[in-house]
């Protein structure tokens, strides 16, 4: 029943295709955004507190976590500003090789992040959509399509500072009343990195 | 003679492409400078013989901090020397083109017309802006967003809004983009340099192509780029990266304990940490390490069961395929370094006395299939890189170092390069002159090169 009210404004969005009650493409309800906002309110908090353990239990096991590298291109050319698949990225993950990284910080000798680092991961600008199953073959209407604009301020040793700023392309399976990240995308605002490192998560 | 027995005939020339040489028509460049003369107190030059002590293992930390020392480096340093600039991959036809540094000078290298790679200083000749602003892309010209002036892949200045406003004296041939009077490749890799009358690159490189050989020429193919360059800022002098990545084996098993930790599941063995190897100390400043075994393999699996290593020890010899060819380190002086396992290439551009700026290419075997270039890339993107489990903590070393070397009593207190003294020996089996793999004679090397180069005048200084 409740928050079935809040699509009003996007029913016109409703695909041809899609049945009259389908919801593919559709933009969540209320509660379902708000089950996500707090989804990422949480994974944000494991991650700046380190518990990168605890955090690599929100990703599912078919996970594929990518973020591209970005160029400046000539504005005809700007459809190629984003690395393509197999070309230089930050990060292209799955999760095993993602848990394969943080079981570099269970040493007690990942130097770059000894003595850690100070982090806080900002989550913003949340839109969900049930996934259209037609453009994303594998997972269902029940599945969510989340974007949302991060912040991640990192000070670490006496002064030293980053901010890296970007978006996430999410598809975020459901388990029951959980979420499970399976696909996510990170473009960071920058084009040369400016840190010295990535040693945290997006 | 290891000349002739390594050494097979090659072409400097690019695939489908030739590598340029032009004749300077002025001292520094070929731009004229009428009646423009540079006072002498613009490039006061500091004696640095007592900077650096080679010989003893000893260097002063100021080579690292102090501003006026750092501008005579890109004047006697890196003007003169032979600088990366691309890999030859990076160019199919022509007016493709890619942006990149000289020392803190922005250079477009392209491919002409008549498949010659040029290149050419990106500031335009008017008013000195950037002609280019994109990383790489393909272009029939480059105009300059700031007055109009554009220029052809040639360099040539051909259009000029309101020109009839300029003087009858005004030729636009005299004012065509600056360009680098050498460009060169080797096996694929392309340097240019300012130096009009350069040592040849194949000379500059010397005995070290025998080494950079294990990583470019595995098979007739060689290598090609997977798409993208990674960059990123490092607040650390750029010496201390091209330093360690000549001459320092000995940072692995301390810096990247848990990257190793995390590749074998525990801490590294007792062989491992006392592997032996051997570090190739080039008089010219370059230096390569590797341990040596006969196992010696790619640390990527599937890259490794890949490998035919019969043909690789039919084609380089056992030498290089139980040392240089799977593992280990190598700088070509002064700030190109690479990673042969990982087949990481990479550049060190200076940013300032307390700054660098890393770009890291990843090349493969072009023989290798779809699924062993992805392995390989994998591979090296999460080791190297900036969020790259070795790659972090490096980042953390240099960036510390430079971060209090500012304070008077640190700054005079001399830094440690005696490792190995003495040991650098010709030993029969590796090319030029060698030292052990835990070592910093490549490194007393480097910085011998290094003062050499900032006590000789450069030729821009012979005019002036």
């Amino acid at each position: 029943m409740k928050g079935s009210n809040d699509t009003v404004s996007t029913a016109t969005e409703q695909s041809p295709a899609a049945g009259t009650r389908s919801r593919a493409g559709m933009r969540a309800d209320r509660d379902t955004h708000f089950a996500v906002e707090q989804f990422y309110y949480e994974e944000a908090d494991l991650l700046d507190a380190g518990r990168y353990a605890d955090w690599l239990d929100l990703l599912a096991d078919d996970l594929d976590y990518w973020m591209p590298t970005r160029t400046n291109r000539l504005r005809r050319q700007q459809a190629q500003s984003v690395a393509a698949r197999g070309e230089a990225a930050f990060f292209d993950e799955s999760k095993e090789s993602l848990a394969w990284r943080i079981r570099r910080f269970d040493s007690g000798m990942a130097w770059s992040e000894d003595p850690p680092s100070r982090t806080r991961h900002l989550v913003t600008n949340v839109r969900v959509r049930h996934v259209d199953p037609a453009e994303h073959p594998g997972f269902t209407e029940d599945d969510l399509l989340a974007r949302s604009a991060f912040l991640v301020y990192r000070n670490r040793l006496e002064r030293e500072e980053n901010v890296f700023a970007g978006t996430r392309t999410d598809i975020l399976r459901r388990t029951g009343e959980n979420f499970r990240i399976a696909r996510r995308t990170i473009l960071l605002d920058q084009n040369i990195l400016l840190a010295k490192n990535i040693s945290t998560f997006f | 003679m290891w000349h002739k027995r390594w050494y097979p005939a090659f072409p400097l020339l690019l695939p489908g492409g030739m590598t340029s040489t032009i004749e300077p028509q002025n001292a520094a460049t070929r731009a004229p400078r009428g009646a423009l003369r540079r006072p002498a107190e613009l490039r006061r030059n500091i004696d640095v013989s007592g900077l650096v002590d080679a010989e003893g293992g000893l260097l002063d930390r100021v080579i690292f901090t102090d501003q006026q020392i750092y501008q005579q480096e890109l004047r006697r340093v890196f003007a003169p020397s032979w600088l990366f600039l691309a890999h030859a991959d990076q160019f199919h036809k022509p007016g493709d083109f890619f942006t990149t540094y000289m020392g803190e000078d922005p250079v477009i290298v392209t491919l002409d017309r008549n498949r010659r790679i040029r290149a050419f200083l990106n500031s335009c000749r008017h008013r000195g802006a950037r002609v280019c602003r994109a990383d790489h892309g393909t272009t029939r010209n480059f105009t300059c967003t700031y007055h109009g002036w554009a220029f052809d892949l040639e360099g040539k200045l051909v259009s000029v809004p309101n020109r009839d406003s300029y003087p009858s004296s005004f030729d636009t041939r005299e004012w065509g983009l600056v360009e680098v009077p050498h460009v060169d490749s080797y096996r694929g890799l392309i340097f240019g340099t300012w130096n009009p009358d350069p040592v040849p690159l194949r000379e500059a490189l010397g005995d070290m192509t025998w080494y950079m050989d294990a990583m470019l020429d595995h098979d007739e193919e060689g290598t090609v780029v997977v798409g993208g360059v990674h960059k990123w800022v490092l607040e650390g002098n750029w010496k201390l990266a091209a330093e360690q990545f000549a001459t320092d084996w000995y940072h692995v098993n301390m810096s990247h304990a848990s990257a190793l930790m995390t590749l074998s599941g525990r801490p590294p063995k007792d062989e491992i940490v006392h592997r032996t190897g051997r570090q190739y100390v080039d008089p010219k400043g370059h230096g390569a390490g590797f341990p040596v075994h006969p196992k010696n393999r790619f640390d990527a699996n599937t890259v490794h069961k890949w490998m035919d290593y019969d043909a690789l020890r039919e084609r380089l010899g056992d030498a290089r395929v139980e040392g240089p060819l799977t593992n280990g380190h190598a700088t070509v002086f002064p700030n190109f370094s690479y990673l042969p396992v990982n087949g990481s290439i990479r550049v060190w551009h200076p940013k300032g006395p307390d700054r660098m700026e890393v770009w890291a290419w990843t090349i493969v075997d072009k023989s290798m299939p779809p699924e062993v270039r992805e392995a390989q890339r994998l591979y090296n993107l999460r080791t190297f890189g900036p969020s790259g489990i070795f790659e972090q903590d490096d980042g953390e070393n240099w960036s510390e170092v430079q971060a209090i070397s500012h304070g008077f009593i640190t700054n005079g207190v001399a830094l440690n390069y005696q490792m190995g003294l003495g040991t650098e020996r010709e030993d029969g089996r590796y090319p030029g002159r060698t030292s052990e793999l835990y070592s910093d004679a490549a490194g007393r090397s480097f910085y011998s090169r290094w003062r050499e180069l900032m006590n000789t005048p450069a030729w821009h200084e012979e005019d002036e």
